[in-house]
């Protein structure tokens, strides 16, 4: 163990140029960073890291979308491609987006873990190598089926619907651990009962000796005879976000780029590390529509834990299609009025609707089809500060959207919706089963209708050929000798599921190679 | 009421909106935004200091609001939504708030109305129903970068009007539950200080079975 206790530096706290040195600098505090933080802690390594967000904690946490979406969220919540087509909710703060996700968890499914190994060459990454990580982290995050008897009824209409249909559907295992079930986890939980990586492996890390730098952002990696030397990061005002004119500069033995899908390929273009533009390519985001459910009874959809029931009957559609699955949105005020179809009073009709809505959406597994691009990662021109990210949305992407939209209003019905609306600008207004067939004349295209995604995944694949592949099997940067990425980046394809477990185990199972390194 | 000579800033040529929130192609529109030469109407001025708009910008951005708000009688009226607006644009990068400013810029000068609807005339001098079918063609339009542009507002307006509580029952919406946030919670930041209890401190008596460790 390190013989100086841990600590966490908040940008206040840093008034003048700082260097600091570790035998190993990690980057981003989300489920890679921390994870893979505690597991070198734990071996006794010196280990600073760097998070950009802030250090908010229960203290904060008031349960308002007004003060959470600017502080705990990338780029205030208002993310998105550069066409605005798909709007993408990410994390940003220390714990990363296990602070606002919504606590579903679900093991690598085994057929993306096949399609890995025989696809993208990952032999060793077997579903017997990653159990015992998973076994682990399941115990450590409380991780845990919700209870059927305390399932919310946004819930409720999904599983009574499945059922009713004879649609696969299951219950959610949740990292939760004295859930007070209030349904506000995606601002921020007030009581800690969320297990996310700010109350269990970033304090746990501390403990053993981590020194984590809050307010730091990770603006370039130096290099050097292909090593990387340090990592150049500007400090930020807790209190105003913008930067302070202070630099911090951490060298170490051995790095960990962990900023997430979309945030590490930019670091790493930032840094001039493109590996000839594969850096930044197949990014997969899972893009989402909604169906909205208007009942006659209270469906409460901002109350109790937001998602407990999932189905994945349509995961598989068989080659050439996309699959997605289903899962409930917890529907909050400014979330449902900055998404919610159309303006003035057709808009503000189904706002008011609030305690009577339930919300379905459709992550779509992306990644799978042999041409598919996704989205691309790049620099803004000029501009050092932001990014470039485009989505090459595809005739499957948008006939996958259709049908998921169809089978959400079927189970809406099914489940005793009076009426389903899309989130087209000009919504489908069904008023029963028997008018599914009007989305036939819906428009399917960018910025016609809502896609959101709360899971980025990819921008880094792992893989054995080098031609394809950014980092290796063992998840070090091709071309760089003491650089790796430990993250949602390294994805090869999306999982079909939300990812943060995928991410715990990637990273508690890749510390081994971060750690031998640093030896 | 009272019509200015200022009208938003012209957007240059050489402007980010080149690679920005709205994509290449308004930047050919960007740069001929002038010619729309009438001043912005301004209605009544912000409640409170702006920070990032300019007078004719907010004035612009209301006259937006109110039509995609279209608060209901039995509503909050519009209030400081557009203020709301100013402030979130003030901590959102320098290059995002250029950007809206010359979204609003667009949307108010007429030559984009011109040449997809017909009409020179500024958004502020429309009467509401008008200004509705401008925000319609935006909305529906087939040029992909005015839908972006229609959705960029969109969202702007109703983010400021419903980031407010004083929106909420308007909308039957109860608020959070109170009793369980504290905002004396203790913060702990390591530096050899014991932790506070919490869920997240792992007891092993509160799980099934023990934890192996490496």
């Amino acid at each position: 163990m390190s013989d100086r206790a841990g600590r966490i530096f908040t940008g206040d706290e840093i008034a003048t140029d700082t260097e600091v040195s570790a035998q190993v600098c990690i980057v981003g505090s989300g489920s890679g960073g921390a994870v893979l933080a505690y597991e070198l802690s734990a071996r006794g390594l010196d280990v600073v890291l760097l998070e950009e967000g802030g250090y908010f904690t229960r203290r904060d946490f008031n349960m308002d979308e007004g003060w959470a979406y600017p502080h705990l969220y990338q780029e205030l919540a208002n993310r998105a491609t550069d066409d605005l087509a798909i709007k993408i909710f990410q994390g940003r703060s220390v714990g990363g987006g296990t602070t606002i996700n919504w606590c579903t968890c679900f093991r690598t499914p085994p057929r993306i873990t096949q399609i890995w190994r025989e696809r993208f060459g990952l032999k060793d990454l077997t579903d017997e190598v990653l159990r015992p990580h998973f076994e682990w982290l399941e115990q450590r995050l409380h991780i845990h089926e919700w209870p059927l008897e305390q399932i919310n009824e946004n819930n409720k209409v999904l599983r009574d619907g499945c059922e009713k249909l004879g649609y696969q559907h299951q219950l959610i295992r949740r990292n939760v651990h004295k859930c007070a079930n209030l349904g506000y986890c995606g601002v921020g939980c007030p009581v800690d009962a969320k297990q996310s990586m700010l109350v269990t492996f970033v304090p746990d890390a501390v403990e053993k000796g981590l020194r984590l730098y809050a307010n730091a952002s990770a603006r370039r990696l130096e290099t050097s005879g292909g090593k990387v030397s340090a990592v150049h990061a500007e400090v930020r005002d807790p209190s105003t976000d913008k930067p302070k004119g202070v630099k911090l500069t951490v060298r170490a033995k051995v790095f960990a780029v962990c900023g997430g899908a979309i945030n590490s390929p930019a670091l790493l273009l930032r840094s001039g590390l493109d590996q000839g533009g594969k850096v930044g390519r197949r990014t997969f985001l899972h893009p989402s529509v909604v169906s909205v459910g208007v009942f006659d009874r209270e469906i409460a959809p901002y109350s109790g834990a937001p998602q407990s029931v999932a189905s994945h009957h349509f995961i598989d559609r068989g080659p050439g299609k996309v699959g997605w699955f289903l899962e409930v949105a917890p529907v909050h005020p400014v979330l449902a009025a900055v998404s919610f179809p159309g303006f003035g009073e057709g808009h503000r009709d189904l706002v008011r609707k609030l305690p009577n809505l339930s919300a379905f959406v459709a992550p779509q597994c992306d990644g799978l089809l042999p041409d598919e691009a996704n989205a691309t990662v790049k620099l803004r021109g000029g501009s050092d500060t932001r990014l470039s990210i485009t989505y090459d949305l595809r005739p499957e992407h948008f006939e996958a959207a259709r049908a998921a939209q169809e089978e959400m209003a079927k189970i809406q019905f099914a489940a005793g919706a009076a009426r389903v609306v899309t989130l087209h600008e000009d919504p489908v207004v069904m008023n029963s089963a028997q008018e599914l067939g009007k989305l036939d004349g819906a428009p399917w295209e960018r910025v016609r209708t809502k896609i959101f995604t709360a899971h980025q995944m990819g921008g880094c694949p792992m893989g054995a050929d080098e031609k394809t592949s950014v980092v290796t099997p063992e998840l070090r940067f091709r071309g760089v000798d003491n650089l790796f990425v430990v993250d949602g980046s390294v994805f090869p394809t999306s999982l079909g599921v939300n990812p943060q477990q995928t991410i715990f185990g990637l990273s508690r199972w890749g510390s081994q190679f971060v750690a031998a390194a640093a030896a | 009421m009272s019509t200015t000579n200022s009208g938003p800033r012209s957007p240059s040529r050489r402007s980010l909106l080149k690679r920005g929130l709205l994509g290449g192609g308004l930047l050919f529109i960007g740069g001929f935004t002038w010619l729309g030469t009438r001043g912005t109407q301004r209605g009544a001025p912000s409640p409170k200091p702006l920070s990032v708009l300019t007078d004719d910008e907010y004035a612009v951005m209301q006259a937006i609001a109110a039509r995609i708000v279209a608060p209901a009688p039995d509503a909050p009226p519009l209030g400081d939504a557009v203020w709301t607006v100013d402030q979130l644009l003030a901590v959102a990068p320098v290059e995002t708030q250029k950007e809206v400013k010359q979204l609003l810029g667009l949307f108010e000068n007429a030559l984009g109305n011109l040449l997809f609807g017909g009409r020179a005339t500024p958004f502020t001098h429309l009467d509401p129903a008008d200004q509705t079918r401008v925000l319609r063609e935006w909305q529906q339009s087939r040029l992909l970068l005015r839908r972006t542009g229609y959705s960029a507002l969109k969202t702007l307006a109703l983010a400021g009007y419903y980031a407010s509580p004083r929106t909420w029952a308007y909308m039957n919406y109860p608020g959070p539950p109170s009793a369980f946030h504290d905002p004396n919670a203790p913060v702990w930041k390591g530096g050899g200080q014991p932790r506070p209890d919490s869920p997240g401190v792992w007891k092993p008596e509160e799980s099934e079975g023990t934890l192996p460790h490496e």
